[in-house]
């Protein structure tokens, strides 16, 4: 076995052809490389040397992009062709031949990976680095940090960390060839994946990517709870835009994408009709008190507007309200609300008159209490008759969502109520009661 | 924990400590934690019951504590002996019974446990189901982390 440890040549900082104004500070190395004709770089923290190496030891039953394994100076590597990983056609060498290999070292685990040709180090400013394109098609976006242009030329810079990062849940590293099982088995299964969704869907990959988006942008998550809503608004989207446009390109492109989402009356007193839709959907309670917990209650307008509507549904029963948000600012604003004169008429009989305009009875105050509480914490609540959550299950992340539910549902009585938002959708365990553009469900 | 009880904690430390130490001091951001946290090295703790359940733990590192205590006694105190403990205890005490006071004036009622007080290395706490308000203060000594926890009794 050979190896020719190559020495890293760093560039030398500011090339001649290099115009003036691009004096950017360099504050970021990648080695850069060819994979079937296209220019890549990996960030130089995680290249821990390169070398040309061949002969890898085959291991059986290895998924097609492993091309063995290999003694680097007594150290046992697996080494991955990033071609075949990619599904970039690579060109056969002879037996003997040597490949190009960059040793990375991620985490405590040390990989080799083959590339067509390894260039040279290139220093340039992260500031320059722009986010990857959706159309790059040739790799996964998501294992993509970026792209930058150099010296005229473009560079496409791999994530390696995603990419190889081994599962961070677990403490105890595993010998590396059993991670690269795994490793392997799941890209096995992303692909896999991959596949049938271009299948299904045939055309569409864009629309998934307008989902990632979406949850970088505004923690906007397409999960089964609004997936039918985010099909149709993409449909929507993409018929009122053509080609690039398509593409959510900003925060703002996010935000008009989600105008749609909103239930009604968000950031606002529930209108009148609103209201009484919700009104209608309340069962007859027999009981002492109503326990109610609105996690994600934002500024508080639904946290009062449905403490009036449980008011006026059941005058005689004791209502408790936990209200919570982890947006400190938002939340501080809720208890002292005070609004103007034009408020919905349904609130009229809950309002007193003060200084600075309306306010909630005392009576209604009382029955809330507004808590800076993030609920992915521990929630300490008894059991409820009413969860109020609209829009507040997308914008966590599907695994958090799922434990949300679970809670949910733990935490509500039997036949107890959930109101979530108008575009939000539950499955098993829930029947829907909702009408009226308000979507609630009943436990069981 | 209830939005009314952020301020009053706050205030009443920002007020303390500036009065005390006679010296600027400046409030981080404030934020929430639930899991286990690795204590500083000082720790005082008062307890709170009443309408609520709960504690307030007050935090620092030795040298923040010796220079504390040293500030608010007009001399210098070189080991975290009786009385670095008793004037760290004492400005705990201090801090939780203005901000209690305050809850008082709003209409809740908190009684306070006599604090007491932690010292060591490569301590930490855990009760991992409660979520605690971390009020960092940063004083010319040093930086205090004010950790409180409190819930409505169901």
């Amino acid at each position: 076995m050979t190896a020719q440890s190559i020495e890293r040549a760093t560039e030398p900082r500011g090339e001649a052809a290099e115009p003036a104004k691009r004096a950017d500070k360099v504050d970021f190395k990648m080695v850069t490389f060819s994979l079937a004709g296209k220019e890549y770089g990996i960030d130089i923290m995680s290249v821990k040397e390169i070398a040309k190496a061949g002969r890898f030891t085959y291991v059986p039953n290895a998924a097609t992009f492993v091309r063995g394994v290999y003694n680097l100076r007594g150290d046992i590597i697996s080494v991955v062709d990033l071609r075949i990983f990619f599904h970039l056609p690579a060109e056969r060498k002879e037996e003997e031949a040597l490949e190009s290999l960059i040793i990375l070292k991620i985490d405590e685990h040390v990989f080799g990976v083959i590339v067509d040709a390894i260039d040279k180090v290139v220093g340039i400013s992260s500031a320059a680095i722009q986010p990857p394109h959706p159309i790059f098609g040739d790799i996964n976006v998501k294992y993509i940090k970026g792209i930058v242009e150099n010296g005229g030329k473009l560079y496409i810079i791999l994530d390696v960390e995603k990419i190889f990062a081994p599962d961070r849940d677990e403490d105890i590293p595993k010998p590396v060839i059993l991670e690269n099982q795994k490793l392997m088995e799941e890209a096995a299964e992303e692909s896999e994946r991959a596949a049938r969704f271009r299948e299904s869907t045939g055309k569409d990959i864009a629309s998934s990517f307008v989902g990632e988006t979406l949850s970088s942008f505004k923690g906007f998550h397409v999960t089964p709870v609004n997936e039918e809503w985010f099909e149709a608004r993409y449909a929507e989207w993409k018929s009122g835009r053509k080609g690039s446009e398509l593409q959510l390109k900003e925060a703002s492109e996010a935000d008009q994408f989600l105008e749609a989402f909103w239930s009604p009356s968000t950031g606002r007193l529930w209108e009148d009709e609103y209201a009484q839709a919700a009104e209608k959907i309340l069962p007859p309670i027999e009981a002492k008190t109503i326990n109610v917990w609105n996690p994600g209650c934002g500024k508080g307008y639904e946290t009062w507007s449905f403490a009036s509507i449980l008011k006026k549904r059941y005058p005689e029963i004791r209502i408790k309200i936990w209200a919570n948000d982890s947006d400190l600012l938002a939340i501080s604003m809720a208890p002292n609300m005070v609004f103007s004169e034009n408020v919905p008429e349904y609130y009229a009989p809950f309002m007193n008159k003060g200084r600075n305009g309306l306010a909630f009875s005392q009576a209604i105050r009382d029955s809330i209490f507004f808590e800076f509480h993030d609920v992915m914490n521990a929630n300490p609540l008894p059991p409820l008759d009413f969860i109020l959550c609209r829009d507040m299950l997308s914008f966590v992340g599907p695994i958090d969502q799922k434990r949300l539910l679970g809670d949910f549902y733990d935490k509500l009585k039997p036949n107890g109520i959930l109101i979530c938002g108008s575009n939000e959708r539950l499955g098993d365990g829930w029947t829907a009661i909702g009408a009226q553009g308000v979507s609630a469900y009943r436990k069981g | 924990m209830r939005v009314e009880y952020i301020n009053p904690f706050v205030e009443a430390a920002f007020n303390v400590l500036r009065e005390v130490l006679q010296s600027d001091v400046r409030r981080g951001e404030l934020y929430l934690k639930s899991t286990s946290m690795p204590v500083m090295g000082v720790a005082a703790i008062v307890g709170l019951a009443g309408d609520v359940e709960g504690r307030v733990l007050f935090d620092m590192d030795k040298p923040t504590a010796l220079k504390t205590a040293s500030a608010m006694n007009g001399e210098d105190l070189p080991t975290l002996d009786e009385l670095v403990k008793a004037t760290i205890t004492e400005l705990a005490n201090m801090i939780t019974a203005q901000a209690v006071t305050k809850l008082h004036d709003l209409g809740f009622r908190f009684d306070l446990t006599p604090p007491a007080i932690f010292t060591g290395d490569n301590m930490e706490v855990s009760n991992s189901d409660v979520e605690a308000l971390i009020v960092p203060m940063e004083t010319v000594h040093g930086k205090i982390e004010i950790n409180v926890a409190i819930r409505e009794r169901a």
